[in-house]
């Protein structure tokens, strides 16, 4: 029995490691844990997650979850919250939580707080931080019920230190016959990478719609990142006119990103994708526009022109 | 004195904004600096109902009054910095539908307003010629009488719209000893028999606004396309004149607003000498005169808007609220320019365009002079 | 068959466009939420192809939101109930009142924005869902009917990538904003919105009771980031990067 289950996420190259770091907030609230893990063939990654001091860890492996359909995965979720008594369902940010979560919190029968940033105890509840307005304002929140859901931003919380102790593995018995059946997976685009993951790239190189067409783009964008091993991101405005996929978009309505260093090319810095990037520790901008927003928030700013001036860093970059 | 929109006004002046923000936001300095006129914007502008905001829904229109119309156009002013499309709206408005909608017969409203109201028909008005501008009546185009057409022999100039437009009101003489009792109103169409409005004139603002000389040779106009009476046009122009003078500028009071608003942030953001200069007493004396400007030319716009929908003759307001709004957003541009420095010259700032449109004003419609005329006979001098 | 009903549930926000300057304090200038735009924008295109005959809205808040919904009704929304709620309710309140009203309207599928712009929590839709026992389809770029409109094919925005799932209906949709672009309120539209009626409900009247499960407690600006420098060269902010951030 632990007070939080903590669903961990995992896709074709293992286990998404920033879904562990809710592991760290049940910590600091001093809530004991159970992970819980849905798929199939889930016995490699199981290992690994016995080292982080959780209650057990819960394996719910079967065919019929091989991809993460939310009408079964809420369905199972909401039951293991159940039978493990656990008051509290927690995940990290990423459309997976956000898609499977809050199904979980209506069987679950609570309310939910989404991408918390911090925690703190005051007079014994737990009140959450999180942004709202596009992260423009911070809200603290308070939950009246004795269960609720969480997500919490990965960028807030950092990576659990693992320990000695083993955690045993529970297979949980998955009954097919009551899963839901009104969903149907049919595909997913495949791109393999090189590039480390935007959510926990220690640098992020990021363009805009001035690079005009995707050969630019992936010359002077993805040339930089790569120089600098970093994660590639865009603006909505250039997944918008098609020049790179949707799964590079930093904003308030794409990922939220806190790299050590962030590199806006060609941003003028809308408050939308200045939501996603606030919390870098260290930002540049590079843009034409003097009187551009992103200028305001960089912790260095460049006027001038892109073509000429990030082939220039990629050079000096190479040389340094 | 009730001087707030009603729930339903401001809705409808909401989204006329919002429709200005996102439609209407497009790279003017391209357009202005090759003329081109932005098709796609009018039709916009037809689609979401602005050319028909005066006229019944009968006819294809939103049966607005004179003031939630000059509302309306105020707040396009605001959020689109085109003001020669504006202009062309404007012209379209005041001299093609109000004629029509004021003097047409049955079948020429059924004929033509609708297609004004939705953008799909543009017109204008011919009146000027070369010899004959603030001397408005002295027309040297003539019209005659062959069967069952009007015969046009004569030229116009300065016609806004002509080389786009569906339909002309052309004013000419049907009896030059007649003087002004001789000048009639004729719809002429695109296309007619010996008309050519291809003439394009480059102008120094509303450049995207076209415009052009128009030449009548024998041009064949239907007899049915008179509008009002044989020797009714003086009466008919100066009636739809009024209009004009009255509404022209209401989407000038908007840009003059958003000059305003432009140079309080340059005032605030640029730095001279250590502090911002809005700091200083000379810039900041223009911006209060230009606040002033923005405030009373507003005041006018709207009082003589409000006498119109009360059904008063407004020929003094008119003719004041067009001096007056026209001199402020001269002055206004002019002032913009100077608090910007050096970067209000450069046309990437777009503030120098304001002047270059602004001036016009101060032409069309009657000039400034005639205005002062007009006014000054009115209060009995 | 065609569907007979579609719900697109929508909410007012204040304009994003002077997001940076709103709280809850000021009363800003208010809108119909942009995925929800997206949604009603969705529907009406599927009114329009014959996919469905009637488009109906819903939204919850005080007589001030009638201004959002005759704004929905000049798109060509062709009614809209308001259940009548003041108070500050959180998303789980939100989706048990929208259940009811669904239960009540028995529409073939739901439909709306993924997120608030204002509470940016992303949580009503997949809790209607839940609620409701539907299939969902979130995050959606993309809609196609099939099978006689017994499924309906979604292509999802993820973290991944787009990825393709088949929903039987009734189910419920959110929006992303690659979905469509929402046609613009033309005057006309406002004009015959006028004539439409709001249907008012109450969750008396709806038979049921909510009270929202989260508090929130204060609001605050988050702080500024100090001030940074500008750089003149590529070689100045290599060196500082590398000397003064350390972080190359």
């Amino acid at each position: 029995m632990a007070k939080s289950l903590i669903v961990i996420e995992h896709g074709p190259s293992g286990l998404k490691r920033s879904s562990l770091h809710p592991m760290t907030f049940a910590r600091q609230v001093g809530d004991s844990y159970a992970l819980l893990l849905l798929g199939h063939r889930l016995d490699a990654l199981a290992p690994t997650l016995q080292s982080y001091d959780a209650t057990s860890v819960l394996l719910a492996d079967h065919p019929a979850l091989a991809e993460p359909l939310a009408d079964r995965y809420a369905a199972v979720i909401a039951e293991v919250a159940c039978k493990e008594s656990a008051q509290t369902v927690i995940a990290s940010s990423s459309t997976f939580s956000k898609d499977v979560l809050p199904r979980v919190a209506a069987l679950f029968e609570a309310p939910m707080v989404s991408d918390v940033l911090a925690v703190e105890n005051i007079d014994g509840v737990s009140t959450y931080k999180r942004a709202t307005h596009a992260g423009s304002m911070l809200a603290n929140v308070r939950v009246t019920s004795d269960r609720c859901v969480l997500t919490i931003r990965p960028t807030s919380f950092a990576m659990p230190a693992p320990s000695s102790s083993l955690s045993p593995i529970e297979k949980l018995p998955v009954d097919e016959t009551s899963l839901p059946k009104g969903m149907q997976f049919i595909s997913r685009e495949e791109r393999v990478s090189d590039r480390p993951d935007l959510s926990d790239a220690r640098v992020v190189v990021s363009g805009g719609r001035p690079l005009k067409d995707t050969e630019t783009f992936e010359r002077l964008v993805g040339g930089l990142a790569d120089v600098l091993g970093g994660a590639v991101g865009a603006t909505r405005a250039a997944v918008d006119c098609g020049m790179v996929p949707n799964d590079y978009q930093i904003g308030q309505t794409g990922k939220i990103v806190a790299p050590e260093l962030y590199i806006g090319i060609g941003i003028s810095g809308a408050i939308q994708h200045l939501a996603g990037i606030k919390d870098s520790r260290v930002i540049v901008a590079i843009n034409k526009d003097p009187e551009a927003p992103i200028f305001q928030m960089a912790t260095y700013g460049l006027v001038g022109d892109l073509h000429q001036l990030v082939p220039e860093l990629i050079e000096a970059l190479r040389r340094a | 004195m009730d001087f707030s929109w009603s729930d339903q006004q401001r809705e409808l002046l909401d989204a006329v904004g919002r429709f200005g923000r996102e439609q209407l936001n497009y790279d003017v300095i391209a357009h202005d600096r090759d003329a081109i006129f932005n098709h796609d914007a009018w039709k916009k502008c037809g689609e979401f109902g602005i050319p028909g905001l005066l006229v019944p829904a009968d006819f294809g229109g939103l049966g607005q009054d004179a003031l939630t119309t000059v509302g309306a156009l105020e707040r396009l002013g605001y959020t689109c910095k085109d003001n020669g499309l504006l202009f062309s709206i404007n012209a379209h408005m005041w001299t093609a539908v109000i004629p029509v909608l004021s003097h047409g017969n049955e079948s020429q409203k059924r004929k033509f307003l609708p297609g004004l109201c939705n953008g799909t028909l543009i017109g204008g008005n011919a009146m000027s010629e070369p010899n004959s501008g603030s001397d408005a009546f002295n027309l040297g185009t003539t019209a005659v009488r062959k069967g069952d057409k009007y015969i046009l022999n004569g030229s116009k100039i300065f016609v806004t719209n002509a080389p786009i437009a569906d339909v002309l009101v052309v004013f000419a003489t049907v009896d030059k000893s007649r003087g002004a009792e001789g000048i009639s109103a004729f719809l002429v169409e695109k296309g007619a028999p010996g008309f050519d409005p291809s003439h394009r004139i480059k102008k120094m603002g509303i450049r995207t606004a076209p415009m052009s000389e128009v030449f009548f040779e024998n041009c064949e106009v239907p007899a049915e396309n008179l509008l009002g009476k044989e020797g009714a046009g003086s009466w008919l122009f100066t009636r739809s004149m009024t209009w004009e003078r009255g509404c022209i500028l209401a989407s000038a009071v908007g840009a003059m607003q958003r000059l305003l608003e432009t140079c309080i942030r340059y005032a605030n953001e640029r730095k001279q000498g250590g502090h911002s200069i809005g700091k200083y007493q000379q810039v900041a004396t223009k911006i209060v005169d230009m606040k002033m400007r923005v405030e009373s030319a507003r005041h006018m716009l709207y009082h003589c808007a409000w006498l119109t929908g009360q059904r008063k003759a407004v020929y003094l307001e008119a003719a004041m609220t067009k001096l007056h709004i026209s001199d402020a957003w001269v002055k206004c541009a002019e002032d913009a320019i100077q608090i910007h420095g050096g970067y209000g010259y450069m046309i990437e700032y777009e503030v120098e365009r304001e002047l270059r449109d602004a001036i016009g004003s101060k032409l069309y419609s009657g000039t400034s002079e005639i205005q002062r005329n007009i006014i000054a006979s009115l209060l009995g001098l | 068959m065609p569907l007979a009903k579609i719900l697109v549930a929508f909410k007012s926000v204040p304009d994003p466009a002077d997001a940076g300057m709103s709280s809850h304090d000021i009363a800003s200038k208010f809108v119909i939420n942009p995925f929800d735009e997206i949604a009603i924008e969705e529907a009406l295109r599927m009114r329009e192809r014959g996919d469905v005959a009637e488009v109906a809205g819903v939204t919850i808040g005080p007589a001030a939101v009638d201004e959002q919904i005759r704004a929905a009704m000049a798109m060509g929304v062709d009614r809209v109930i308001r259940v009548d709620d003041s108070r500050a309710l959180d998303p789980y309140a939100i989706s048990r009142i929208l259940c009811s009203l669904v239960g009540r309207e028995q529409p073939s599928f739901v439909i709306m924005g993924k997120q608030a712009v204002d509470d940016d929590s992303n949580q009503v839709g997949q809790m209607l869902a839940g609620l409701l026992d539907w299939p969902q389809a979130t995050f959606v770029s993309k809609i196609e009917f099939l099978d006689n409109y017994s499924r309906a094919c979604c292509t999802r925005e993820t973290d991944s990538g787009l990825e393709v799932i088949e929903v039987s209906l009734p189910a419920v949709i959110t929006t992303d904003l690659r979905l469509n672009e929402p046609r613009y309120v033309s005057l006309p539209g406002l004009m015959k919105a006028r004539r439409k009626t709001i249907e008012v409900a109450t969750c008396e009247q709806l038979g049921i009771t909510v009270q929202p499960l989260t508090v929130i407690l204060s609001t605050a600006r988050p702080p500024k980031r100090p001030a940074g420098t500008r750089v003149d060269s590529i070689a100045d902010l290599v060196a500082r990067l590398k000397n003064d951030a350390k972080v190359l």
